[in-house]
C-alpha cells in the first residue's frame, strides 16, 4: 500500500468514521491481503518438489516485518469455514522479497495436508510476526555443523542460504537424514550448492534405503571434528531426542535447536480435575491438554497453532499443579498466564475460563 | 393456549432430548457453506454503507437523499441484527475469524458490546420471560405481564412504548443500567462507572454520524445529517417491531420465579419455546430481522449461525406438533397486533390473573400444574 495512502487510512479521523469496525474490515472488500497493521499474504507460487510435500512463496503485504534466517511463521488458512493456524519455518532468505515456506504432509495435520493437496497460485494466507531463536548472529563461527531429518530441513535451509548470501560460507557440513530420496525436499539444491561452494559438504541419508539411523558411530564417521564446530539442530521429535545427547557429549561448541512441528510429546494425558472458574464448570484432566479440556467442556476458548508457538491460548490459571507438554515438567501455579494448548492437568486446577 | 398441562416429566424430557439432536446435527454440519453466508453478508452490509453515505453526500438531490437514507438503514439494520446480534452470540466463534469474535467484536449501537452480553446473552436468554428475573419483560418501563404490578404511569405506556421506540438504541443503552435497583442492591458508584462506559461508547455514533460525516460533505452538512438521522430512526424502529414481536405477542406465556426453580434442560427449552413466537415472512424479511424472526429456535439454540433457523425451524415444528405444544408463528401484521394489544391492555389495571391449574401429587405430574 502507499505509505501516504496508509497514513491517511490509519488516522484517528479515518478510524473514528469507520468505528466501531476497523479500517481492515473495510479494506477487505477490495483484497484479503490488505491490511493497517497485520501481516497477510498470497500465494505466487506452489511448487511439489516431492509427493508429499508443497514449496509455497508466498508475497507479503507490507506489514510483514522481515524474518532473520531460521525462524518461523504461524502461518493461517480457512479450512471449511474455519481459521487455522500452523507454524512453518521461513525457508528463504532474509533478503528475499518474498518469503518461501516448505510444507511436508503429516499424518493427522490439517493445514499440512491441505496445503499440500490443495494450496495454489492466489491462496490468501494469514501470517504472524517472524518468531524463533534458531537464528545465527551477524558474525558466523567459522565452523558450522548444520543437521536435520525430515521437514527439519527448512529452517536449516534458510541458515545455509543466508551464509551464502552474504558470502560467509566458510565450513560447513550439511547432514540430511531423510526416508528415500525422493522424500528428500531441496535435494537437488542442496548438490548444486556443494558443486559451487568448496566450503560445503552435504551427507544424506537416507533411513529406508539402507542409511544407518543416527548414532554415536555414525555421527563421528561423518564428522569426526564434531567438538570444533557450532551445530544447527532441527528435525522431529524422535531425531532430537537421539541427536542433541549425541553432540553435546562431542561439542562445547554453542548447540542451536530449532523443535519443529508437533513438538508435544504423544502423551497429552492429564490427570486430576479441571475446575473452570468464570463458566463454573468442572471437568477431568485426563482427556488431553487443557485447551482439549475447556473445549471438551464445551468452552471456547481463543486459540491458534495448538502447539505453544503463538500463545493465542494463553490463559490464567489460579492455582495447580500443570505439565508442560513439551518437557514433561511438572509445576505448581499460582496466577500464572499459561498457553493452554501445550499443557495439561498434574493434579487439580483451576482455571479462569 | 394456555401452558402446557399433558406433558409428564419424562415427556418434557424426551422432548428437551429431541431438540438436542436437533442442535448436534447443525453442529457437526457447520463448514464452508455457513462461512461463505456470513461474509456475503458483510460484504452487503459494508457496500450498503459506503454507498448510501456516498449517495447522502449528494443529498440535494431528492431521489439520491432518499436511496441513501434506504441503504444506510439497510446497512445498520444488517450489522445490528444480522450481524453484531448474532456474532456477539457466538454464533460465528467456530470460525476462529477475529473479525466477527464474539469476544472481540463491537457494533453500531450506543450500547457497549459487554454491557448487552450481560443483560441480553444472560439475563434475557438465561431467565427468559420470568418475571423479576428478565429484564427485558417491559424494560423496567413498560408493564407486559399480569404478574408486574401495575402502577399509574402505565396508563400511558402506549405513549412510552412510542418513544422507546423511536429512541430503541438509546434504551438498549441505558438497559443494563437497571435503575430500578439503584439505591436497592446496586449502588449508585456502580452505575456511574457503567454509564461512563455507555457514554464513552455512544459518543463515537454521535460523532460519526452527527459530527464527522456531516462535516465531512461539507455545503451537504444537512442533508447528510438529516439522512443519518433518518437511518438510526429506522434502524430503532425496525428492531423496536422485531424484538417487540418475539416476546410480547398475545399467546406468548411469562413465568414466576417459583415455577422455573431448579429447571431441568427440557423444562428450559420448553419455555424457550412457549416464551417465544416467530414471524412469517420472505427469506429477505428473516435477513433483516437478524432471523429474529425465528426467535423460538433462537431461544432453543442461541449460538447457532442464523440463518440455520430457517432450516430447523420445520424440524422443530414438527417436534412440537407431536408433543401438542404450540408453535407461536404468524405474519408480522398478526403478531404485532398482538403486541399493540398486550401494551394497551396492561396499561390498565387487571387483577391478577389467577391461576387455573389444579395442583397434583403424582411424581409424574405435569410441571406447571406442580409450580400452581
Amino acid at each position: 500500500m502507499n505509505p501516504v495512502m496508509k497514513k491517511v487510512l490509519g488516522s484517528s479521523v479515518v478510524s473514528a468514521l469507520t468505528s466501531p469496525l476497523s479500517v481492515d474490515d473495510y479494506l477487505a472488500l477490495i483484497d484479503g491481503r490488505l491490511s493497517l497493521s497485520e501481516p497477510r499474504g498470497r500465494v505466487t507460487h506452489a511448487v511439489r518438489q516431492t509427493p508429499d510435500s508443497v514449496t509455497l512463496v508466498i508475497e507479503p503485504n507490507d506489514n510483514w516485518q522481515g524474518h532473520r534466517p531460521g525462524q518461523h511463521v504461524l502461518l493461517g488458512v480457512d479450512l471449511d469455514g474455519v481459521r487455522h493456524s500452523r507454524c512453518f519455518s521461513v525457508a528463504s532468505a532474509p533478503n528475499e522479497k518474498s518469503l518461501e515456506i516448505t510444507v511436508k504432509r503429516n499424518g493427522d495435520g490439517r493445514v499440512s495436508n491441505y496445503l499440500v493437496d490443495r494450496a495454489q497460485r492466489g491462496q490468501l494466507v494469514y501470517l504472524s510476526p517472524a518468531e524463533g531463536e534458531f537464528y545465527p548472529e551477524a558474525k558466523t563461527a567459522a565452523r558450522a555443523l548444520l543437521l536435520s531429518a525430515g521437514s527439519g530441513i527448512t529452517p536449516v535451509m534458510s541458515v545455509l542460504r543466508h551464509w551464502i548470501t552474504r558470502g560467509e560460507l566458510h565450513d560447513v557440513v550439511f547432514i540430511h537424514y531423510a526416508r528415500t530420496q525422493a522424500d528428500m525436499i531441496y535435494a537437488a539444491e542442496l548438490q548444486d550448492l556443494a558443486r559451487r561452494h568448496g566450503g560445503l559438504r552435504v551427507e544424506t541419508v537416507f533411513t529406508a534405503d539402507g542409511g544407518e539411523r543416527i548414532s554415536e558411530a555414525s555421527l563421528m564417521r561423518l564428522v569426526p571434528d564434531l567438538g570444533e564446530r557450532e551445530t544447527w539442530l532441527c528435525g522431529p521429535a524422535g531425531f532430537m531426542d537421539m541427536a542433541e545427547p549425541l553432540v553435546t557429549a562431542h561439542s562445547s561448541a554453542p548447540l542451536h535447536r530449532e523443535q519443529f512441528a508437533a513438538t508435544r510429546r504423544d502423551s497429552a494425558q492429564g490427570e486430576g480435575a479441571v475446575q473452570f472458574l468464570k463458566s463454573d464448570i468442572a471437568a477431568s484432566g485426563e482427556s488431553g491438554s487443557l485447551l482439549e479440556v475447556a473445549e471438551g467442556a464445551g468452552l471456547k476458548p481463543n486459540y491458534g497453532c495448538r502447539m505453544g508457538i503463538c500463545h493465542a491460548c494463553k490463559c490464567r490459571v489460579a492455582e495447580g499443579s500443570v505439565r508442560d507438554l513439551r518437557t514433561n515438567r511438572v509445576r505448581e501455579v499460582r496466577d500464572t498466564d499459561i498457553q493452554l494448548c501445550i499443557h495439561a492437568a498434574a493434579g487439580d486446577v483451576a482455571v479462569e475460563l | 393456549m394456555s401452558k402446557p398441562t399433558h406433558l409428564s416429566k419424562a415427556d418434557i424430557e424426551a422432548f428437551g432430548r429431541e431438540i438436542d439432536a436437533v442442535r448436534d446435527e447443525v453442529k457437526n454440519d457447520l463448514g464452508e457453506r455457513d462461512a461463505r453466508y456470513i461474509r456475503s453478508i458483510l460484504k452487503t452490509q459494508r457496500y450498503s454503507e459506503v454507498a448510501g453515505r456516498a449517495l447522502l453526500m449528494a443529498g440535494f438531490l431528492p431521489p439520491a437523499w432518499l436511496s441513501g437514507v434506504g441503504l444506510l438503514s439497510l446497512s445498520k439494520i444488517l450489522e445490528n441484527m444480522e450481524i453484531g446480534h448474532n456474532v456477539m452470540h457466538g454464533q460465528w466463534d467456530w470460525m476462529n475469524d477475529p473479525a466477527i469474535d464474539s469476544a472481540t467484536y463491537d457494533w453500531d449501537n450506543t450500547c457497549p458490546a459487554h454491557q448487552w452480553k450481560h443483560s441480553h446473552n444472560y439475563m434475557h436468554h438465561t431467565f427468559t420471560n420470568i418475571v423479576d428475573l428478565d429484564r427485558d419483560v417491559g424494560y423496567g418501563i413498560l408493564r407486559m405481564s399480569e404478574d408486574q404490578a401495575w402502577r399509574p404511569q402505565h396508563l400511558a405506556q402506549p405513549l412510552t412504548a412510542a418513544t422507546l421506540a423511536t429512541f430503541f438504541q438509546w434504551g438498549v443503552a441505558l438497559h443494563d443500567l437497571e435503575v430500578e435497583r439503584l439505591g436497592k442492591d446496586k449502588t449508585l458508584k456502580e452505575a456511574a462507572v457503567q454509564a461512563r462506559e455507555i457514554w464513552a461508547k455512544a459518543r463515537k455514533q454521535v460523532l460519526k454520524d452527527y459530527v464527522l460525516f456531516p462535516a465531512l460533505a461539507g455545503p451537504m452538512f444537512a442533508p447528510v445529517l438529516a439522512g443519518n438521522v433518518t437511518a438510526n430512526l429506522n434502524r430503532n424502529l425496525w428492531s423496536f417491531l422485531i424484538i417487540f414481536c418475539g416476546h410480547f405477542t398475545d399467546e406468548v406465556e411469562m413465568f414466576d420465579v417459583e415455577e422455573t426453580r431448579e429447571e431441568t434442560r427440557g423444562q428450559w427449552y420448553l419455555r424457550q419455546l412457549l416464551g417465544s413466537s416467530n414471524l412469517t415472512g420472505s427469506v429477505p424479511f428473516h435477513i433483516l430481522s437478524g432471523h429474529l424472526s425465528y426467535q423460538i429456535e433462537h431461544h432453543l439454540f442461541p449460538d447457532m449461525p442464523s440463518h440455520r433457523y430457517r432450516e430447523v425451524a420445520p424440524k422443530i415444528q414438527e417436534i412440537c406438533e407431536r408433543y401438542g405444544l404450540n408453535y407461536n408463528t404468524g405474519p408480522l401484521t398478526k403478531q404485532f397486533g398482538g403486541v399493540v394489544k398486550r401494551i394497551l391492555r396492561m396499561s390498565l389495571p387487571h387483577r391478577r390473573k389467577r391461576n387455573t391449574l389444579k395442583p397434583t401429587t403424582s411424581t409424574d405430574a405435569p410441571v406447571y400444574a406442580e409450580a400452581a
